[in-house]
């Protein structure tokens, strides 16, 4: 008794409610989108909507189990977790093939997919062996041995192939970051080789994971909008892709530099001005680079990269979903066509394929417009933003990493997917959390938060 | 080491990401419409009902240009599964190597786009939309193709209406019809590609009176082009209509029958009717069946051979010949003589073959005898005063003056320049004035002498046979006309409004007399020209014309209008290579009017004479 007067009065009941309150609005987005005449029921389980609701109906069932086991034996059992799940990834390789790719164990619709359970257990390892080492162990060994556990479940990912979740694994990396587990070490040992250098640490070195990032979401960006003219209301001319990308650059800089100025101590005032200054002139010159060197590259080695990014397709042809998703959620306007009012992305229309699934957020879009975005936005935001904070407080690093890690899939999860239907990402199938139509990803998702929520409520039991 | 401040970098990515999400997403929601766009073009089918064009009734109400039921057999690629293309062809009567091509054409001609957002030019094509694979099937053709047509999913029938000339007469009236191009469809907004547009004639002058409306549909489609629900309750729909009857003054008896009669010859027929310029018939030989043109296989056919043909069926040759008028044209001169003053209906000139011969006849004592004979020395005394009336001091000087004034008057009879009937297509002739003759001999360089052939119609003067018969219509009239035309109404409206002002000419009523009684006795009397045309219980009134023709047997043309007391016709018939005037214009107008007026023929002699004359060699296309 008394421990469950402890879960309600420890539970995160903001996290708990953002995350309910996504379901809902998950659930009433997909029974809008997948809405049937001949079966209005939204317990109908002949329908998507109905099966849903189970799933959710399970989750929650999972949920409650995870409630009352003593959060304790993650750590404990994480690494025979991981073993479980590399396991059924191997198994899954032998599996038939469903849309090309081996993803499925089990028949039809009632199989799983153990790439998405792997991410909870690469993430509860991950967490268990970074809080196993201290901070003077951060070396070599420590980074590779973090990095192997990310690659074994990645290379099989990838066997089978499913690229979204390969490049959610990447999220980890962050994780890693976050713990001063860089890739500094590495590449310390090439530079100190050089003889008369003697390093401590090096600045790229330490800031690789976030550098490489901006560097690579920068680079995408620039290539997705190469082609592309945008028609500014404001402005009587178009202007070029790159320029585009430039000059919100150019923007974002100068309101940190007034933020700056306005907010911060006088010390750190023309360091943090000089950094941005440094950071706007390397990543509009990453941008100016990539978009000429795109542009003087030979025709075939331009084909391979528009494939890459989902670009080389015409909108009636290959680049449909894209192009019918853009289209769909461009549609929406301000306030949206209303509830039940999809007409591009609904599944009845079917103009934009997978829009029950990766592409939900196309519906979701249309129906509400601009103005439900912002809400939705708002919920994932604070969903993200509360994460990070409840990873902060814990006492123990296990919990810290864990939270981390939940929070930088969820990130991934949402960036690509909602990046895909708005032209600022490659189309790689990723679910949107709590809205995607499918059982693993939401059983997936529900216990990872589930997990996150009894770690956070025990975390003064821990004395780590 | 603490890497608590790392925590910001990460919080400062999510926040940066959702900044540039919702910036991207108003760009794209609010401020943008492209994607709204191209919504409405995903989701949104807009369809077009085209009616049947509007039909086209005669003076007498029967129905000449009606719309017969057609199909085309369609296809959809994204429906077609498991084609047996060798059976299919066999189905449509074509070899496979044929279907195989009619789909590559199909997806060629729907021509590309440059999309503005992967900045490539894309075909229109899509596999999920219909197209028409054949077009203008009858029904005995889709009757033995459909019943077979559920073996071959994603090909479809589809009932569609092209133009029916029921008379197989006025081809070079009615015009044609063929597909839009590019440039028409870019420029009106009416048209789809796949359209038809009026091409000549009619068809042509009166195309935004015959397509009607179009009915437009918006409705909501899926992916799969089924329609799921109509598009904001069916309120921006509307209705197809049908496009007004267009009734014509044609009157399709003599039309039919003077083709008939022009059968194996060369030349045409016109007649008006001089009280309301209404067009009785215009007939051009040769012609041709005008169901040869219609529908895309029809034409792609005979185009080609009506167009290459020599005798050129498609020549309009009452609007675009222009012949020299030869003596018809002394009507105008003695009409232009009295007005002028330079002679009185009582003016007599001696037929002194000094300057140009003449046929042996007395010598007219009077303008009416003057046309009676149709003599050539009396229309060189008469407009050598017309053009050198003394005015000026010098003789060329003088000529120039003459010549202008003249030119006034002929202008003022609608010739020289185009008539603005409502079709399209037509000849100016050429009526010279003094600057004509500067550029040939100088200024100042030319007199009567020089330019005396026009006396006679003769040398530069160059008329159409509209013109011609406009010319009898306005002596039949005495001074006035209407401006020649066919449309009589356009459902409850009457004819166009440039057809209902009077055109007066600068010659009184009162001069019109004496050349009607020469054109009386030039069919009635004795040592008339045209005696040939004379009917016991219709006087009609004519004046023959023979027209010199280097290139080989001169042009037998002749004017006429009847009754002459109320005049119901006015008509003028040329006949290329045929003689002279009176042996076969002048009886084929005869026939004609007795045929407008009476409905029957009397003489069947005459009638047999000119239905089995032969006088060019032609092979009539279709007939």
């Amino acid at each position: 008794m008394r421990k469950e007067e402890s879960l309600v009065e420890h539970l995160d009941w903001p996290l708990f409610i953002t995350f309910m309150v996504m379901l809902v609005t998950g659930m009433a987005t997909l029974y809008s989108v997948a809405y049937d005449d001949l079966h209005p029921a939204i317990y109908d389980v002949s329908m998507m909507y109905g099966k849903q609701l189970i799933w959710i109906v399970v989750s929650l069932f999972l949920g409650l189990i995870v409630f009352l086991i003593d959060s304790d034996i993650y750590r404990r059992f994480a690494f025979p977790i991981y073993g479980f799940t590399l396991l059924l990834l191997v198994i899954v390789l032998f599996m038939p093939a469903v849309h090309g790719a081996r993803a499925w164990i089990g028949i039809g619709s009632m199989g799983i997919q153990p790439a998405e359970f792997a991410k909870i257990s690469t993430a509860l390892l991950l967490a268990k062996y970074i809080s196993g080492i201290s901070v003077k162990q951060q070396n070599i060994s420590s980074v590779m041995t973090a990095s192997a556990i990310l690659l074994v479940p990645m290379a099989l990912i990838l066997l089978q192939p499913d690229a979204g979740t390969f490049v959610v694994f990447t999220s980890f990396l962050f994780v890693m970051y976050r713990e001063g587990l860089t890739f500094d070490p590495i590449i310390l040992s090439f530079v100190n080789s050089i003889p008369g250098v003697r390093f401590k640490e090096t600045w790229v070195g330490s800031h690789f994971i976030p550098i490489l990032f901006v560097m690579i979401f920068i680079s995408v960006i620039t290539l997705l909008l190469n082609s592309v003219q945008l028609d500014f209301f404001f402005l009587p001319f178009t202007v070029s892709g790159s320029i585009g990308v430039i000059s919100t650059l150019l923007i974002f800089s100068i309101l940190s530099i007034l933020f700056l100025q306005r907010f911060s101590a006088k010390r750190e005032r023309t360091r943090g001005t000089v950094i941005i200054v440094l950071g706007f002139i390397l990543t509009s010159g990453l941008s100016f680079i990539v978009d000429n060197g795109f542009n003087s590259l030979a025709t075939h080695q331009k084909d391979r990269i528009e494939l890459f990014l989902g670009l080389r397709e015409d909108p009636n042809g290959k680049d449909y979903n894209r192009n019918r998703a853009m289209a769909a959620v461009g549609s929406g306007g301000l306030l949206g066509k209303g509830y039940n009012k999809a007409s591009v992305s609904s599944v009845e229309s079917n103009h934009v394929p997978e829009s029950e699934t990766d592409f939900i957020f196309c519906p979701f879009a249309e129906e509400w417009g601009f103005v439900g975005i912002i809400f939705l936005f708002g919920l994932y935001l604070f969903m993200l933003i509360r994460i990070i904070l409840i990873a902060e407080r814990q006492r123990s690093i296990f919990n810290r990493v864990y939270a981390y890690c939940v929070g930088m899939i969820l990130f991934y999860h949402f960036a690509i997917n909602i990046g895909m239907n708005i032209g600022f990402a490659p189309v790689i199938g990723i679910p949107l959390p709590f809205f995607s139509y499918g059982g693993s990803s939401m059983m997936s998702f529900c216990m990872m938060m589930f997990i996150l929520l009894k770690l956070d409520s025990q975390r003064k039991d821990v004395l780590r | 080491m603490n890497f608590d401040i790392r925590r910001y970098v990460i919080l400062a990515f999510i926040i940066l990401v959702g900044f540039l999400y919702t910036f991207r997403l108003f760009y794209m929601q609010v401020v943008d419409d492209t994607w709204t766009l191209r919504a409405h073009e995903v989701a949104e089918k807009r369809i077009e009902i085209t009616p049947p064009r509007g039909v086209v009734f005669d003076r007498n109400g029967m129905k000449i240009v009606s719309n017969r039921t057609y199909f085309n057999l369609m296809m959809v690629e994204d429906e077609i599964k498991h084609l047996d293309t060798a059976a299919f062809a066999k189905l449509i009567g074509w070899t496979v190597k044929d279907v195989r091509n009619r789909f590559k054409e199909i997806v060629k001609g729907e021509g590309t786009y440059y999309n503005k957002i992967t900045g490539k030019r894309t075909s229109n094509y899509q596999k999920i939309r219909k197209y028409p694979f054949l077009k203008e099937l009858t029904l005995e053709e889709i009757s033995s193709i459909a019943p077979h047509l559920e073996n071959f999913p994603g090909f479809y029938e589809k009932v569609t209406s092209m133009r029916n000339y029921p008379f197989k007469s006025g081809a070079n009236i009615m015009g044609y019809l063929s597909e839009v191009n590019r440039e028409e469809v870019e420029s009106d907004r009416f048209y789809r590609p796949g359209d038809n547009i009026g091409r000549s004639g009619i068809e042509k002058f009166y195309e935004r009176e015959l397509r009607g409306r179009k009915g437009i549909k918006y409705i909501v489609t899926s992916a799969l082009n089924n329609a799921i629900e109509p598009f904001a309750d069916g309120k921006y729909d509307t209705t197809a209509r049908q496009a007004d009857p267009l009734k014509l003054g044609l009157d399709m008896i003599i039309q039919s029958y003077g083709e008939k009669l022009m059968k194996n010859k060369k030349g045409c027929i016109v007649a008006i009717e001089p009280s309301t310029g209404e067009i009785l018939a215009m007939v051009s030989a040769p012609s041709y069946d005008p169901n040869m043109l219609v529908g895309k296989r029809n034409i792609s056919e005979n185009y080609p051979k009506l167009a290459l043909d020599k005798n050129m069926p498609l020549f309009p040759r009452p609007l675009q010949a222009e012949y020299p008028p030869g003596s018809i044209f002394k009507l105008v001169q003695s009409l232009i003589g009295m007005q002028e003053g330079v002679i009185t209906e009582n003016s007599g000139f001696p037929c002194d073959k000094s300057m140009v011969g003449c046929h042996n006849h007395p010598s007219a004592r009077n303008v009416a005898e003057a046309v009676q004979y149709s003599c050539n020395p009396y229309y060189y005394a008469v407009v050598r005063r017309i053009i050198q009336q003394g005015k000026k001091k010098r003789l060329f000087a003088d000529a120039e003056y003459g010549l202008n004034k003249w030119h006034r008057y002929m202008t003022s009879f609608g010739l020289g320049k185009t008539l603005d009937a409502d079709v399209s297509g037509q000849r100016p002739g050429l009526i010279p004035d003094a600057k004509y003759y500067d550029k040939w001999y100088g200024h100042h360089q030319w007199a009567f002498s020089t330019i005396r052939s026009i006396s006679i119609g003769q040398g530069e003067v160059k008329l159409t046979p509209l013109h011609m018969a406009n010319i009898a219509a306005i002596i039949a009239n005495k001074g006035w006309y209407f401006v020649p035309h066919f449309v009589k109404s356009i459902g409850r409206k009457g004819p166009l409004v440039e057809y209902r002002t009077k055109k007066r000419t600068m010659v009184n009523a009162k001069h019109f007399w004496p050349v009607i009684e020469g054109m009386r006795r030039v069919v009635n009397e004795n040592g008339g020209t045209a005696r040939m045309a004379r009917l016991e219980d219709i006087m009609i009134c004519g004046k023959t014309g023979t027209v010199q023709n280097p290139h080989g047997e001169d042009h037998s043309v002749f004017i006429a209008f009847a009754p002459m007391n109320k005049p119901k016709i006015a008509i003028a018939v040329f006949v290329e290579n045929a003689g002279f005037g009176g042996t076969w214009a002048a009886p084929i107008a005869s026939l004609m009017i007795e045929k407008y007026i009476k409905r029957k023929i009397t003489d069947k002699e005459k009638e047999k004479r000119i239905l089995e004359a032969k006088l060019a060699y032609i092979s009539t296309p279709g007939q």
